[in-house]
């Protein structure tokens, strides 16, 4: 490698190094943070690396048990709150509300992209338009009647209210993508499987669905982070812990003053697992459906 | 006949759900917006446009609406650049980048409002990290107020939306770069053309579809950003980091003004509908070529 090359490729690597550390170390000083003492993490400057690490915070959340640490008062800033305790709950309830848009968005956005794709009948055009565009709506504009609707339904503070709206704002998405990656399938193997008798769902079932299995595990992603994630419609249609999902209880958690950051790192923590691990596992195919879905049409 | 039973048997679900979260709150916000509508009022009298031209005319709608065209103006910009820096970068064979095309995404996957609440932690003006490694390596002689500080705020909201949102334009750069034939760049190579000006004449040319869609799309988003803001400043200090978005927010859940909040989402809309026109003549455009 001639001096010109190696030089180049050191700063590639550097490069590299600097775009790791600057999408890493926020998340390495969360979970750092969460396994400190609110002591140690408003020293100045804060240590990066947990002197002394303890689970004590995230025993606090699931037991309830307060860290040996919080009674030294003189030394604290904040405090443990008791809002912590619920961190679990939310937790739960984002990952049923996740798993039901997940399982509507797959069922009924399936449904209906495969007509799209495969099918000719009056309206059509109007239909796929009308469900695109919808997505075109900003959403403060509609927050108000949605809250509204959902009071008619008797939906508020449910964990079913926002499978419902969650539903309704994905939908489009899926729609879009999976009318595409159905379109880009060849058409003859379901024909053949038309000639022999199939219905036009037994076709579906039997012949488009296992070839389409990267477009569903596309969309059922992208429903899943996006429903786990949503935090407007999730902070102002719940109010217990019935229904809260994860972001607006760290939401309300870290604007809370008084709050430890250790917890609050805590519940950052929490938050960001799950996603975390998702992205991971289904980068592949969230990373070929955002490109479908921005470019193709 | 039976066809056209199991055509819409399979997508009026989807109607229906859509049109229901959709077209009902369209009419509804849009007949809210042509009365008076204070929830801390009695009645609810039809006043024509009246919430619009008190919009038009709100000082801090004006104010807030400057604050977003200026977030608009940094923000649509920085994203665009730092995502095809990545791809550019991510684009290069180097041993151990496959890595990083696996991280590139993280920022992206976590809510928005854990990434927010992430970076408070970090920027804390008396225990934050950053003013400490700063403090650490005498890079400045006091701590600074990255989040309370009037000048300064505005552009920390920004840093931190450009680092969640980097991801998505990286990845769509990185797919368009990865459609380019390298003997076009090789050919350039050979004619002696410098690294820029491969990137300049040969591969940025070739990115343009890609690049319009990026920054229609990060305008769009930016237009409408609100859960950095709830965790990060709460549009603090002050007015600062109070974008149209926020304001909206303020007047309909804080004021309780129903009307004049549906007026200001109406009024924002209007907006974003030139920026979608925008969005899908490009799109089509692609598809022409």
């Amino acid at each position: 490698m001639s001096r010109r090359a190696r030089w180049h490729t050191g700063l590639l690597a550097l490069a590299g190094v600097a775009l790791a550390l600057v999408i890493l170390v926020p998340f390495g000083f969360a979970v750092s943070a969460s396994l400190q003492t609110e002591s140690q993490l408003i020293e100045r400057p804060p240590p990066l690396v947990p002197p002394t690490p303890t689970i004590d915070n995230y025993r606090y959340v699931f037991t309830g048990q307060v860290p040996e640490a919080y009674k030294q008062r003189a030394l604290l800033r904040g405090s443990v709150t008791q809002e912590a305790r619920v961190l679990p709950k939310g937790l739960r309830n984002s990952f049923l509300v996740a798993v039901g848009v997940v399982l509507v968005n797959l069922v009924l956005g399936t449904l209906a992209s495969y007509t799209f794709a495969r099918q000719r009948f009056r309206g059509k055009q109007v239909a796929f338009g009308f469900i695109l565009a919808s997505r075109l709506l900003p959403t403060m504009a509609v927050a108000i009647p949605i809250y509204e609707i959902l009071r008619q339904l008797d939906l508020l503070d449910s964990k079913l209210g926002l499978v419902v709206i969650y539903s309704a704002f994905s939908l489009p998405f899926t729609i879009w993508v999976l009318t595409l990656y159905f379109r880009s399938l060849p058409p003859e193997m379901e024909e053949a499987a038309r000639v022999d008798g199939c219905t036009r769902f037994g076709a579906l079932r039997y012949v488009a669905l296992p070839l389409a299995a990267p477009g569903l595990a596309a969309v059922g992603a992208f429903s899943f982070l996006f429903s786990y994630s949503e935090f407007l419609f999730a902070l102002f249609t719940t109010s217990s812990t019935h229904a809260k999902t994860i972001p607006v209880m760290i939401s309300s958690i870290s604007v809370n003053p008084d709050a430890s950051y250790t917890l609050v790192a805590v519940g950052i923590v929490m938050s960001i697992a799950a996603p975390v691990l998702f992205a991971l596992v289904f980068r592949r195919y969230i990373t070929s459906g955002l490109v479908a879905s921005l470019t193709r049409r | 006949m039976v066809a056209r039973f199991y055509a819409w048997g399979t997508v009026t679900p989807v109607l229906v759900l859509v049109a229901l979260f959709t077209l009902f709150p369209f009419f509804y916000a849009l007949v809210t917006s042509l009365h008076r509508y204070v929830l801390t009022l009695p009645g609810k009298p039809y006043v024509g446009f009246a919430n619009y031209r008190a919009a038009l005319s709100d000082s801090v709608a004006h104010s807030s609406a400057i604050t977003s065209l200026t977030f608009l103006a940094v923000a649509v910009p920085l994203v665009t650049a730092l995502g095809l820096g990545v791809a550019l970068l991510l684009s290069q064979r180097v041993r151990g980048f496959g890595i990083l095309l696996v991280l590139v995404l993280l920022p992206w996957s976590v809510p928005t409002v854990s990434a927010g609440i992430m970076w408070r932690l970090l920027l804390h003006g008396d225990f934050g990290a950053i003013d400490g490694a700063l403090y650490r390596f005498h890079a400045i002689d006091h701590y600074v107020q990255w989040l309370s500080s009037s000048r300064l705020a505005l552009m920390s909201v920004i840093l931190v939306h450009a680092w969640r949102e980097f991801p998505l334009p990286a990845i769509l750069f990185l797919a368009a770069l990865q459609t380019i034939p390298p003997e076009l760049t090789e050919a350039a190579r050979l004619d002696r053309a410098t690294a820029w000006q491969r990137f300049r004449y040969v591969t940025l040319p070739l990115l343009k579809a890609p690049l319009m869609i990026v920054l229609v799309y990060e305008t769009i988003i930016a237009i409408s950003v609100f859960d950095v803001v709830y965790v990060l400043t709460g549009g603090g200090p002050g007015s600062a980091t109070t974008l149209y978005s926020w304001y909206t927010y303020t007047v309909t859940f804080k004021f309780l003004d129903l009307g004049m909040g549906a007026a200001l989402s109406f009024l924002m809309a209007a907006v974003l509908i030139v920026f979608i026109l925008v969005y899908m003549r490009i799109v089509r455009l692609r598809e022409d070529v």
